[in-house]
């Protein structure tokens, strides 16, 4: 069994793990439908749903 | 779902007991067994028919924007409003996906993440995660899933919000198998470890019956502590299913039963959904097509006994940022690779 310090450490890095998860999740979902999708849209048709 | 692929996996002959388990595994390919599901979707047409799944109330509104077709990109930006039993709310959501992978994510307005990650390393190993992430300590999940489609048979183990230094978390291994063209039997067990010193198992049992002409399907799944879910579904026609769904509760503590009768009738431009229920409600959803970019959603449920109801009215729209050329192009596109390779099952 692991320590009690690299317990706490595994336990810190798995929290900074999910709040990078938190806020990274959706920009990596649009970067890559954004990069890999066949015609390369503009940024504005993300935002407006019009154009 | 329910294809024959008889190709046995050979063991090299220099390996022990090979040669015994070369002729088990020939055998069993030549029975032809179709391959029964996954333990998900046993249910899975049942809940496609009753809208116990799709009822809403309140005003709804859901704008998609596609950017591309042939790897999926869509963009989701949903409204809802004036709901009794939910705040208002906002949600925009993207989806990704190839023939690999399928990704897909949301985020409230509240700043609540949903995720889903769905990889297939080939077209038998798919492995899942999903996520939700909120601002409330309390309530994150992580979920991790790996399913394996054999030739008659549907291996699936998840582990949810497993913590690497305890290993606590619950842990559910399926399996079901198809012991002839028609019938799969299989068993779901989840081992929950709340704390390292405690733990608890509990076993499932499934049985799943498909009619020879695909036509109608009936489950059954039951817990030894007497809990019986049985579901029945039939396709009368093209246009035409129902479903029925019982559960049942019979332990010492506490007896109950819900049943659930339902019809789904697919019309060209519309769905529509009807629903009753055995605690007095009648419920009905419809789902109107106007042009290939608009659809309007209107959802009603009355509760004869509590002398209530629940109306919800929504509109969904669908735009495409591809002109029409660009559009074609990636509808040849697919389907030429639709002949040329298969997909794995991405859900």
């Amino acid at each position: 069994m692991p320590s009690e310090d690299t317990k706490e450490r595994i336990a810190k890095v798995i929290e900074v793990g999910r709040t990078v998860f938190h806020y990274a999740w959706i920009p990596v979902i649009i970067y890559v439908g954004f990069t890999r999708s066949n015609p390369q849209p503009s940024l504005i048709k993300l935002i407006s749903p019009l154009a | 779902m329910a294809e024959t692929s008889p190709n046995p996996f050979i063991f090299p002959s220099y390996l022990p007991f090979s040669s015994t388990f070369n002729r088990f595994s020939q055998w069993r390919a030549e029975l032809g067994l179709p391959n029964p599901g996954t333990v998900e979707n046993l249910q899975k047409e049942v809940k496609a028919t009753h809208l116990t799944n799709y009822a809403f109330d309140g005003g709804r509104a859901d704008l998609t924007k596609s950017m591309s077709m042939n790897p999926l990109f869509q963009v989701t930006h949903s409204f809802a409003l004036g709901s009794q039993s939910m705040p208002p709310s906002y949600n925009f959501g993207a989806i990704y996906a190839s023939e690999r992978v399928f990704l897909q994510g949301g985020v409230d307005h509240e700043g609540n993440v949903s995720a889903r990650c769905n990889q297939g390393w080939t077209a038998n190993h798919v492995s899942k995660m999903q996520a939700q992430i909120s601002q409330q300590p309390g309530h994150n999940l992580l979920q991790l899933e790996h399913d394996y489609q054999g030739s008659d048979f549907n291996l699936n183990l998840k582990a949810a919000n497993p913590w690497p230094t305890d290993l606590t978390g619950i842990f559910v291994g399926s399996y079901l198998q198809s012991i002839t063209k028609n019938l799969a039997l299989g068993t779901e067990c989840v081992y929950q470890r709340p704390t390292p010193t405690t733990s608890d198992l509990v076993a499932t049992y499934l049985a799943k019956y498909t009619s020879s002409d695909k036509s109608w399907i009936a489950t059954a799944q039951i817990q030894p502590a007497g809990i019986l879910q049985a579901t029945y579904w039939h396709k009368l026609s093209e246009k035409v299913e129902f479903a029925a769904d019982l559960q049942l509760m019979a332990s010492p503590i506490r007896r109950d039963a819900l049943a659930t009768l339902g019809a789904k009738y697919d019309l060209r431009l519309s769905t529509f959904r009807a629903q009753l229920d055995s605690t007095g409600k009648v419920s009905a959803l419809l789902e109107q097509r106007f042009t290939p970019t608009f659809a309007f959603l209107m959802s009603g449920e009355i509760d004869h006994f509590k002398n209530s109801a629940k109306v919800g009215v929504g509109v969904m729209i669908e735009s495409s940022a591809l002109s029409n050329e660009e559009l074609e192009a990636q509808m040849m596109a697919m389907q030429q690779q639709q002949q040329q390779q298969s997909f794995p099952a991405p859900s």
